[in-house]
């Protein structure tokens, strides 16, 4: 093992040693520590977890690389993944802490009093999640892989065992507090390069400020290479696109069980608000630097790779191609190397970039063990979730009611180390690149949720059968249109990652339609809905709204 | 307890409501609205920070909006709950007694 692989897997040890002394600190030792935190996390520390859960494995290794080889086209990511908290935070997430429950299914089978409307809220959040997790196992066996010299499979297992020992021992809990840690890591890990980059290219060590006049020189280097402008806008899809794409990214993470959920940690209305505008804020410090990633790149990959000899590359390209994340050939045959004979994978740009710019062993280790926690925490976050689907929402609100709470923790710890190794079993040979999964996966969230949790907490007359073929119809829709999609059926030129266009819409449509076909809901649950409206301080009963100031009744 | 005046009750819901409202549509023209004219932007050759405008607008602008909206909401809100008499403390205490189910 040579002295970069040495230091990196030390660094990764040290954080893995961390968040399982952080779990076993805070083991759950009730259902509700488990599933929501025991509702104790105050908004600034859950605006971290919750960026430490959002900011997955493809925002940290990928996202980078997409915007560098999409340009212009890669930025609908970038305002997706950050416009969904936008809806959360101001259509959803007060609303549903007010509402009071431990789960998304939960949520939607109590609203509307239907335990086969639970049912498949529990199969979709099971199917969404289990879409989501395999990007991230595939994600840490990339790292793990490329740092060991071992094939990406055997990083995936080692990933899965990590996951599967903290996340079952600390639950919701243990998982936030994680969650925190593995935020701050995988944040420092990402700026420090970037701002290396920025000193050695524009002399200012505020890339956020240089990156714009990069921009502008990549495009007159293009425009000089003969190939579209990197800034150019829809040049590699069309705007519909784009706008399908956006949209979908952005409904889907308004919808996603796993970020819901840790609005559920938290003591009110007024501290779910908080959480959502500082977990953005948290999560816009990574998103404004990707594309100072992407711009810096391409330009040292254009100035110091494209047109020098072939056999006089930099150093840092031959580790690259040995992984056969970098491809290159020589079409030319003229023995220099040509734009159009770069074959890049999106994947390697966040982690090549400390070697591309020199920035020494430990820097590449930090930025190795800021993806693991990108990638853990995410699915530490998502394994809760897919259990508590099973242990809460099937087994104990189904099928066992009676289940004692040491009972329902155990069937909680049984589901995670189950669902773990299924997740990893399919991550070994994972289908399509890691951005697509997980792009599937939003449109999937938000074309089965969605319209079903808005209209749940914003429309009275909402009832069963409208959620019902809301959720059905709408997941029906999204597989069918990527499906058809991918095998080059497609309306106004949307591809299967826009899908959720089509199946938002389409689930919006049923959620009305069927509501106002069939009986409205019983009175007691128009109620609840219409209490929604206020803080938890008033109350609204029998048509009118109660203060409640500490006085009886 | 005590009632809240029909119109009180309904006054603070229609308050929020605007809110919620007027930050979605300056959250959706600063991301759809550019998007859907990014072409027409990229023609004019404007420029902000030294990259093209509608560049500037996906990379940076819409995220930055996107924060300064969710703090102005949160801030916001905590002033229209005070203006009705809210206080945050019986919140918790609420909230507390009827989490777990």
């Amino acid at each position: 093992m040579d002295q970069q692989s040495l230091v990196s897997l030390t660094l990764i040890l040290l954080t893995f040693a961390l968040y399982i002394g952080i779990s076993v600190y805070n083991r759950a030792k009730v259902t509700s520590d488990f599933y929501v935190a025991s509702r104790g996390i105050p908004p600034v520390w859950n605006g971290m977890a919750i960026g430490g859960d959002w900011m997955s494995a493809a925002s940290f290794i990928g996202m980078a690389g997409t915007v560098m080889i999409l340009g212009y086209d890669g930025l609908a990511y970038i305002m997706g993944w950050t416009g969904g908290y936008l809806l959360l935070t101001f259509l959803l997430a007060p609303q549903l802490r007010k509402y009071g429950r431990f789960t998304v299914p939960e949520f939607i089978g109590d609203r509307f009093d239907s335990n086969a409307a639970r049912l498949v809220a529990a199969i979709a959040t099971i199917i969404i999640s289990f879409t989501y997790i395999i990007g991230q196992l595939s994600g840490s066996g990339v790292v793990i892989g490329r740092l060991l010299n071992l094939p990406a499979s055997t990083g995936v297992m080692i990933g899965v065992v990590v996951i599967a020992i903290y996340a079952s021992l600390g639950g919701m809990k243990g998982v936030t507090w994680t969650q925190v840690a593995q935020y701050l890591i995988l944040i420092v890990a990402y700026i420090i390069p970037i701002v290396f980059m920025s000193l050695q290219v524009t002399g200012n060590p505020f890339p956020w400020l240089t990156y714009g006049n990069i921009v502008s020189e990549l495009g007159a280097i293009d425009r000089e290479l003969g190939i579209s402008e990197y800034f150019a806008p829809f040049s590699e899809s069309s705007k519909m696109q784009f706008l399908a794409l956006l949209f979908t990214l952005m409904f889907g993470t308004a919808a996603l069980p796993h970020v819901i959920v840790r609005f559920y940690t938290v003591t009110t209305m007024k501290a779910a608000r908080w959480s959502g505008a500082w977990a953005l804020l948290f999560i816009a410090l990574l998103y404004l630097s990707a594309p100072a990633y992407a711009a810096f790149s391409r330009f040292i990959i254009m100035t110091q790779v494209v047109g020098q000899p072939l056999d006089d590359l930099p150093g840092w390209t031959e580790s690259w191609i040995n992984t056969g994340l970098l491809e290159i050939t020589d079409s030319g045959g003229d023995g220099t190397l040509n734009w159009q004979d770069l074959v890049i994978n999106p994947d390697i740009v966040v982690m090549a970039t400390p070697e591309i710019a020199n920035l020494g062993l430990f820097v590449v280790g930090l930025v190795a063990a800021g993806a693991m926690a990108a990638a853990l925490s995410t699915a530490g976050g998502l394994l809760i979730t897919i259990s508590s689907s099973f242990a809460h929402d099937i087994y104990y609100r189904l099928l066992k009611p009676d289940a004692t709470d040491n009972k329902r923790l155990q069937a909680g710890r049984i589901a995670i180390v189950l669902s773990t190794i299924a997740a990893g079993v399919i991550a070994l040979d994972p289908p399509g690149v890691i951005t697509q999964i997980i792009a599937w996966a939003f449109a999937l969230a938000g074309g089965t949720f969605f319209p079903v949790l808005f209209l749940g907490v914003w429309w009275r007359r909402m009832n069963a059968a409208g959620a019902l073929a809301g959720m059905l119809g709408g997941l029906g829709v999204t597989l069918t249109y990527i499906f058809l999609s991918m095998a080059g059926i497609t309306i106004f030129g949307i591809q299967d990652t826009g899908a959720g266009l089509i199946g938002v819409t389409a689930n919006l449509i049923l959620v009305i339609v069927v509501s106002l076909m069939t009986p409205p809901p019983a009175q007691k649950l128009q109620d609840e809905v219409t209490d929604l409206r206020y803080p938890e301080q008033m109350t609204y009963r029998d048509g009118e709204v109660w203060m409640n100031d500490g006085t009886d009744d | 307890m005590r009632k809240v005046e029909k119109k009180t009750a309904e006054k603070y819901f229609k308050i929020r409501t605007i809110l919620v409202v007027i930050c979605l549509l300056i959250g959706f023209s600063v991301s759809y609205g550019v998007a859907a004219f990014a072409d027409v932007i990229y023609e004019t050759g404007a420029t902000i920070l030294g990259m093209p405008a509608h560049y500037y607008m996906g990379a940076q602008g819409a995220v930055v909006t996107f924060v300064v909206l969710l703090f102005a909401n949160a801030i916001i809100s905590d002033r229209v709950d005070k203006a009705f008499g809210i206080d945050e403390k019986a919140n918790v205490r609420i909230s507390g007694n009827s989490s777990d189910h």
